[in-house]
């Protein structure tokens, strides 16, 4: 097989995926695997690195969000390899790509032992997008996940934080009983604006407890 | 619909991502001008690229189409094509009224370059294709300007593609003052729309995916790795650019021996245009280099080597085989002199560096293949690290030998392999050199 992301030819070496007990076949090489970065543990709710709770958290601390998100996990940095990536997987729309984190990805919301929550896409999107690549993650790491929130309309983007702390209504429940441990899943980790939109809702609504894992940390 | 016409002749496009309105794109549709193709035909096959290996069409659940579809990763950086997305060309063949363009151009050929540019203008009349064999340096851009001002003039349209970017950035000026009154669009990954009907066009070969049946002429620059063995894709890109029975000039200083025998015409240049011979390499053992640079150390030749260029200002390009190699040796080599410069394929400052180089701003520079060809830097001193090494194959050494002696100021610059060992390309690059300096004393 070839490497999904160099394209080149990968040589079989059983030895260390069997040492991590992983069980997929490997998708990208092991120099593609060594260009991403994992990220330095740190802030407790948002994982930024350094202080136990990082500037950003402690603001979103005092205000009505308090609490809402309980703690949380970003897998990867956002380096060069990973902005490489993160552009062919979303943008270009290389659907396969889902397949290289997804495994990790799993393992992750696995140990949280609550119920995965994707953030959705705006049907609109989606169908421009073709895939929803938070989905397509979950579903080649073989995590059950369930859909509680709808997408009203396309607010980020351009806005700056304070515009983004400011949006409301971003997010509606479909209706669907909750559950008390909800574990929610996003792509990327920028403000957290989005996560937090949707975990107030949830918490509001009535779930006990809401943790986060994204794969990368903007 | 003029504009929507020159741009789409000869092309197969994206219908979502073209530079007009959706609505003149259905209007022309709906009139019978543009013709619709399904991305991926039923036999799984990318309409664009040709494409149709199985690990390159692959199947995913689309939610536009809402069931299984396919895409083709092979040309995906071009915008993905898929089972549900269209591709849209021009219905009918374009003419172009014969017309004696203006040639900006009074350059001097030498007696080998006129040769082979006439054997060219030869082939253009007979409309076959031909091989233009010439080592680094021989001056093989200028001997095609009169066969291409020929072609032109009868109305022809033509392709001249080129592996690389910087090379056809480098070209593409050089044609438009030769051919003033003629539109030349310069097409490379990331390039911006460009207005009207392009009789000549220069492009990236990876380019060619978006033409069909476009051109009465491709000439194809640097043509040595041409058929392309690690990515017969682009092959399939040039025969189907083509319009049916027009000929491919191929133009190239390391030939593969397949292209050597499925081209009959050809003119060989085994001579540079300032008629001073190709610099014959050395070798240099350099044992255990590889060793050396994991623990921090440049082998003590090199360091001899590197001294000694510092020493007479002489500039050098120093090739390694691995991006992990230069990573490892830059700091060390940056403590000998802290203006050495490192450069490779992902390196976005890479032109500024060699414009320094070339303008003598720093003595030196580490870096991988990627600057192999179309670098012309006076009185540059050669290095190969690892000449031994796979990724070295006889033609890249050939190429970044070639490197050195092209002005006719310094034209016996040095080339020097060190190695762990002297490999089998190592000796076929150097007795190829040999010959070419032997038959090009004729
Ligand atoms: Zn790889
Ligand atoms: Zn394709
Ligand atoms: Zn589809």
């Amino acid at each position: 097989m070839n490497c999904y992301l160099c394209g080149n030819k990968m040589a079989s070496d059983p030895s260390w995926r069997d040492l991590f007990f992983l069980d997929k076949p490997e998708t990208i090489c092991r120099l593609c695997r060594d260009s991403f970065e994992q990220a330095p543990a740190g802030c407790r709710i948002c994982g930024a690195s350094g202080l136990e709770l990082c500037g950003e958290c402690s603001h979103w601390e005092t205000t009505e969000f308090a609490a809402v998100l309980d703690s949380g996990k970003c897998l990867y940095s956002y380096n060069p390899a990973m902005k490489e990536f993160f552009h062919q997987y979303k943008f270009l729309q290389d659907a396969v790509l889902a397949e290289v984190f997804a495994e990790e990805l799993a393992k992750s919301i696995k140990k949280t032992r609550a119920v995965a929550v994707p953030i959705p896409m705006n049907h609109l999107k989606l169908k421009r997008r073709t895939f929803a690549q938070v989905d397509r993650m979950l579903e080649f790491g073989g995590v059950d996940y369930l859909h509680l929130l709808i997408k009203n309309e396309e607010i980020q983007g351009e806005k700056t934080r304070e515009e983004r702390r400011e949006t409301r209504g971003l997010f509606a429940l479909n209706g669907h009983p909750l559950p008390k441990k909800i574990v929610l899943v996003d792509d990327m980790y920028t403000t957290g604006t989005t996560l937090r939109l949707a975990a107030k809702l949830l918490k509001d609504a009535g779930a006990e407890e809401i943790t986060f894992v994204a794969l990368i940390r903007a | 619909m003029k504009e929507l016409q020159d741009f789409l002749l000869g092309r197969i496009w994206l219908r979502e991502f073209t530079p007009f309105p959706k609505e003149m794109i259905e209007q022309a549709v709906r009139e019978g001008f543009v013709a619709v193709h399904k991305g991926i035909t039923d036999g799984l096959q990318c309409a664009r690229c040709l494409e149709n290996g199985p690990e390159k069409i692959v199947a995913f659940r689309c939610a536009r189409c809402a069931g299984q579809c396919h895409y083709c990763r092979h040309c995906i950086r071009m915008g993905r094509v898929s089972s549900c997305t269209d591709l849209i060309s021009w219905k009918e063949p374009h003419v172009i009224a014969p017309y004696s363009h203006s040639f900006k151009w009074n350059g001097e050929l030498t007696n080998l370059q006129q040769q082979a540019s006439d054997e060219l203008g030869e082939s253009l009349r007979q409309n076959r294709s031909h091989l233009v064999y010439a080592v680094c340096g021989a001056g093989k851009t200028e001997l095609l300007f009169p066969p291409l001002h020929q072609a032109l003039s009868q109305g022809k349209r033509i392709c001249i593609a080129a592996p690389r970017t910087d090379v056809v950035l480098e070209l593409s000026p050089r044609l438009k003052a030769v051919f003033p009154d003629i539109i030349i669009h310069t097409l490379y990954g990331g390039s911006t729309f460009e207005k009207g009907f392009a009789q000549l066009v220069m492009a990236t070969t990876h380019q060619l995916y978006r033409f069909q049946k476009a051109f009465d002429l491709v000439i194809v620059d640097e043509a040595d790795a041409f058929p392309y063995s690690y990515d017969p894709a682009l092959e399939r890109a040039v025969s189907k650019s083509l319009k049916p029975g027009a000929p491919v000039f191929y133009v190239s200083a390391t030939p593969s021996q397949k292209l050597l025998e499925s081209v009959p015409n050809q003119s060989k240049i085994f001579r540079r245009f300032h008629g001073h011979p190709l610099p014959v390499p050395i070798y240099q053992p350099l044992w255990n280099y590889k060793r050396a640079f994991r623990s921090n150390r440049i082998p003590a030749k090199l360091v001899e080597w590197i001294k000694q260029k510092l020493e007479q200002q002489e500039p050098f390009m120093l090739f390694f085989p691995t991006i992990e190699m230069i990573r490892q040796a830059e700091p060390l080599f940056k403590e000998m002199d802290s203006r050495i410069e490192a450069v490779h394929s992902q390196d976005a400052d890479r032109k500024e560096k060699v414009m320094k180089l070339r303008r003598g701003e720093i003595p030196g520079i580490l870096t991988s293949t990627i600057l192999e060809r179309g670098v012309t830097i006076d009185n540059v001193q050669v290095g190969v690290v690892g000449a031994d090494e796979e990724v070295f194959g006889a033609s890249a050494l050939i190429q970044m030998a070639g490197r050195a002696g092209r002005s006719s100021i310094f034209p016996d610059g040095q080339v020097i392999f060190f190695h762990n060992g002297v490999s089998w390309q190592m000796d076929n690059a150097r007795k190829l050199i040999k010959s070419y300096n032997k038959a090009g004393c004729r």
